[in-house]
């Protein structure tokens, strides 16, 4: 372990990272530094490499070179290090991942009795108290498949929340709803990055990033290409490849 | 609201059955009679099965004289020779321990299907002990019953051993296998596919050979044991193999997101596995699970071969004595019934598992 007393203000910082799948290089030199409470959009192109850099930080997949350290604990091979990055840092997915099998208060209450030893009692309070938080506590016995999108994307943000994140990725969170239902979910996680959450958010929602972001980060082609507030980076992009990617993004 | 009725919501136009019924089966001249036809035919054969079967049949051991002017069904035999159908060569006096053991056989499988019990712990203590209670009932030496070794069992009892003790050796092996197969190491995986599809290629009749007999000579005699028990975990290996195939095939349709989300919640890999991969794989693989319980439970039949008198064994021998040998149709009937209610029931629950599974499921 590291000592608390500089890294406590690092959530997040990426040394020099490369990663490969096969002969694939999907992440080259990545550096970056994600402060605690920073709310960070990451942007870019399909096949840029976005998603894998986030899936990188809570290790659903490894890194070849550099460092990567995560709340002052570096990511290697060490299992119990893993398990205990892993339940600090939420994660929200595209596809929701909800648990089909389960009622939305047993997607949320699964990993607090099992991982965080809570009583079945307990965790039950917690899961009605996020449910209630992400406005959907009237749908607590019902199924996944019962849902719509956004309400299952909702689920999903309260299930990571029951743990208790540090940090709470969002990869591509709204792409596969329907257009109605996107707003539902990013007013949930304004409100999330209003309470000063550490976000990072893979997502295309020019609004929200504008709204909620402290920085965007434009990867393309496994690089970091161009990172600014957001009012610059939308309104005067410096790189050629940022200015092609928003006119093709902003064109309609 | 809009004035135009036309566009307000309303039921589907019904179709009257009468013209529905007509517009299926009497559409046409040839329709009638191919309807006329079936409808005859269908009634005649139903008619002569229920007149064989119940009218002119004759029911008590004491009429079996009567069966011959009869042109019924002679239930006499099953009346007079049931005992060793249900039982087989088990000693006489003893077939109430039998009677016993088969109904909490039956009421353990029956429980086993009630949703309330699903949990590893509830499922393992009714079966351990549903199956303790067989044994002792079955084998005695303890509370003062006589010890009836395993080549003495017979019959329907015999058989529900047999299909209980291959499912229960099975079904942990079957997941074992499956989980094996999918291992991310290569060694382990081809490992278990090798033996999995080693096991696949041999004909159970083969397996149960080598188990009953070529086995004596290869193992040393403290893991022998009783033919009986080399037969059954010859039979659960292989019952393992193919049902570990169907669950694999219910793992496969899970999308690698349910275990990435259990991954990033913080789950360990036996919480994933039995949380999250394996009531789903489970779901997913339904109806073949069920049909290779079904599948099974008639190939129990084969033991035949390597000296058991399972049910259709005993059937043999009940109707293989003095006036008997002429009603063997009537035996085979009522084995018939028997395995009919078996399997049909195991279907049955099968379906109504897949309906109260699809909650919440598109």
């Amino acid at each position: 372990m590291t000592d608390n007393s500089g890294a406590q203000t690092r959530a997040v910082s990426m040394t020099d990272v490369n990663k490969w799948f096969g002969d694939f290089h999907v992440l080259r030199h990545i550096n970056l530094t994600i402060d605690d409470g920073e709310k960070v959009v990451v942007c870019g192109p399909s096949g840029s490499g976005k998603s894998t850099l986030i899936r990188c930080i809570c290790k659903l997949e490894d890194h070849q070179e550099g460092i990567i350290n995560v709340l002052g604990t570096e990511l290697n091979e060490d299992v119990a290090n893993i398990d205990e990055i892993r339940r600090e840092v939420g994660m929200v997915f595209q596809q929701f991942n909800l648990f089909p099998h389960m009622t939305v208060l047993e997607n949320c209450t699964l990993a607090q009795t099992l991982v965080r030893k809570k009583s079945r009692k307990e965790a039950e309070e917690i899961a009605m108290e996020f449910l209630h938080k992400v406005r959907i506590p009237e749908q607590s016995t019902k199924y996944p498949g019962e849902l719509s999108g956004g309400q299952q994307q909702r689920v999903a943000i309260a299930r990571s929340l029951c743990m208790n994140p540090k940090i709470m990725l969002f990869d591509e969170p709204t792409s596969a709803l329907d257009p109605e239902m996107i707003s539902e979910v990013l007013d949930v996680m304004v409100s999330l990055a209003e309470e000063g959450m550490t976000m990072i958010c893979v997502t295309h929602e020019m609004g929200f990033a504008r709204r909620v972001a402290d920085r965007v980060i434009f990867m393309d082609e496994g690089e970091i290409v161009e990172q600014n507030d957001p009012h610059s980076f939308f309104d005067n992009p410096e790189n050629e490849r940022s200015k092609l990617f928003l006119s093709q993004i902003l064109q309609h | 609201m809009t004035p135009t009725t036309e566009r307000a919501y309303r039921a589907p136009p019904s179709v009257p059955f009468a013209s529905r019924l007509k517009k299926s089966l009497f559409a046409s001249p040839l329709d009638c009679f191919i309807t006329i036809l079936c409808a005859v035919l269908f009634t005649t054969i139903i008619y002569a099965v229920v007149d064989w079967a119940f009218l002119s049949s004759i029911w008590s051991e004491e009429d079996e004289a009567l069966c011959r002017e009869s042109s019924g069904a002679c239930w006499s035999v099953i009346d007079a020779r049931h005992r060793i159908i249900f039982f087989g060569l088990f000693p006489y006096e003893e077939h109430w321990r039998s009677t016993l053991a088969c109904i909490v056989m039956i009421i353990t499988i029956a429980a086993s299907c009630l949703p309330a019990l699903w949990s590893a712990t509830r499922l393992g203590l009714l079966w351990v002990s549903g199956f303790g209670i067989f044994y002792m009932l079955m084998h005695g030496g303890v509370f003062g019953m006589t010890v009836i070794t395993p080549e003495r069992w017979g019959g329907l009892a015999l058989t529900i051993f047999i299909f209980a003790a291959v499912s229960l050796l099975g079904m942990p092996l079957s997941v074992v296998l499956a989980l094996g197969r999918r291992s991310k190491l290569p060694v382990i995986a081809k490992l278990f596919g090798l033996f999995i599809d080693f096991f696949r290629s041999l004909p159970l009749l083969t397996i149960l050979f080598t188990a009953a007999i070529i086995t004596p000579f290869v193992l040393p005699g403290w893991l022998q044991g009783d033919k009986l028990y080399r037969v059954i975990v010859g039979f659960a290996i292989f019952f393992a193999c193919y049902q570990a195939e169907n669950i694999r095939a219910g793992m496969q349709a899970i999308p690698p997101g349910q275990d990435e989300a259990g991954l990033t919640l913080g789950l360990n890999y036996w919480q994933r596995v039995t949380r999250i991969l394996l009531p789903q794989a489970f779901r997913n693989s339904l109806p073949s699970i069920v049909n290779q319980f079904v599948i099974t439970f008639k190939e129990t039949s084969i033991v035949t071969i390597v000296g058991f008198f399972e049910i259709l064994a005993s059937g043999s021998a009940a109707y293989g004595t003095g006036k008997w040998t002429v009603h063997y149709i009537e035996v085979y009937v009522f084995i018939g019934v028997i395995y009919f209610l078996f399997v049909f029931s195991l279907s049955r629950y099968g379906a109504y598992l897949e309906n109260k599974l699809r909650v919440g499921h598109d």
